[in-house]
């Protein structure tokens, strides 16, 4: 701080934050020297009435403000709609008939199928066959074929891809699960085998 | 809107922007002066701060689509006004103050007395000593009459940042005022 400069406390009081009583005798001659200064201040107002006339005349001559390109297509804009009921009609089969040849219903893709061979080895069965999710668990509708004289019954079936369930049925009254899958509880005290393709 | 009542700054802007420019006029009429004494303190003369201020809405008129917040286009218009005396500061710094000062206190000469003129042409030249940042903090303090809080808020800075500028602007104010306190 120089010889010339302010003490801290009279800038305090220039700020408004002292009055010339707070200070300290030793500075108040100071500060009254620091008030004569403010007494300079000029508050009265300037007015320039011909700005508006000049403004608007300069921008006759200018082009309109440079709008982005992305603003003029994000602006809102209000939409007023006036529907009449007798164009109203018309005008939604027009456009359910248009949803219908363009968006035509397209089916479900099928499962792809695959082929698989049940084997089940009953040397002394008479009769066996597969019943399960894929035929309504028709206990009859699936008959196993007997392979010579080994006792093994075989059937080839082709199904889609998937979860199936199944059993095999022996001389027409005893369900046997497949040995050689897994199986799961039917709920009822019965093993279902489970085959997944 | 109400029958009556003052259209919006933001309701003004869009208009504007939507081809109707002459509306723009409202907003002149609205602000034109009450910065008038702050161009006209910062450059030292009613005349400079005339053309500042009308450079200033022409340069808002061309600029508006840039107005990020048309409510607040006020605060806007002011940093844009603000730029234009700065640079306007810079441009003339050649040239001599004393005529500058001598037309603002002329105004006054009538109705407040030699005396006043006088005091007020003193700090008006001294003022036209300082820097353009110590200057428009004290012209906002002292002739605009705002806070410390308000000015740092318009000038998006630090409360204690202007107080040092100002604390610098005091003393160098003594020193130029030396003969006249």
């Amino acid at each position: 701080m120089s010889e010339r400069d302010f003490h801290p406390l009279v800038k305090q009081l220039l700020d408004g934050e002292l009055t010339i009583a707070d200070l300290p005798a030793e500075l108040r001659a100071e500060g009254e020297e620091a008030l004569r200064l403010l007494t300079g201040v000029d508050r009265s107002p300037v007015e320039l009435p011909a700005v508006t006339r000049r403004v608007m005349q300069t921008l006759a001559s200018r082009p309109a403000p440079a709008v982005p390109a992305w603003k003029r297509v994000m602006r809102p804009r209000e939409i007023r709609l006036r529907i009449r009921p007798w164009v109203l009609a018309p005008a939604l089969a027009i456009a359910a008939a248009l949803i219908l040849l363009i968006w035509p219903a397209t089916p479900a893709r099928p499962a792809p199928l695959v082929t698989v061979r049940f084997v089940l080895v009953a040397p002394d069965a008479r009769e066996v066959s597969l019943a399960g999710t894929f035929n309504q668990w028709d206990a009859h509708a699936t008959p196993l074929v007997r392979s010579g004289s080994t006792g093994v019954w075989t059937a080839t079936l082709t199904l889609p891809a998937g979860q199936h369930q199944y059993a095999f049925v022996v001389d027409g009254a005893r369900w046997v699960p497949d040995p050689g899958a897994p199986a799961v509880d039917d709920g009822f005290g019965r093993r279902n085998s489970v085959l997944t393709l | 809107m109400r029958p009556g009542a003052e259209p919006k700054d933001g309701d003004i802007v869009r208009a504007v922007l939507a081809g109707e420019r002459e509306r723009y006029a409202v907003l002149v009429e609205r602000y034109r002066d009450r910065y008038a004494r702050y161009a006209a303190r910062m450059l030292g003369s009613a005349d400079a701060a005339e053309d500042a201020v009308q450079d200033a809405f022409v340069r808002a008129f061309d600029q508006l689509a840039q107005c990020k917040e048309p409510d607040n286009f006020v605060g806007w218009f002011f940093l844009i006004l603000r730029n234009r005396c700065f640079a306007e500061r810079r441009r003339s710094r050649a040239e001599a103050p004393l005529e500058a000062a001598d037309s603002v206190a002329a105004a006054d000469r009538t109705d407040g007395g030699a005396e006043t003129a006088e005091r007020r042409r003193a700090l008006q030249l001294a003022l036209m000593e300082l820097t353009p940042d110590q200057r428009e903090v004290f012209v906002l303090k002292h002739v605009e009459g705002l806070s410390y809080g308000q000015i740092a808020e318009r000038l998006s800075t630090s409360i204690p940042s202007l107080k040092m500028r100002m604390h610098r602007a005091y003393d160098r104010l003594r020193e130029q005022l030396r003969d006249h306190t």
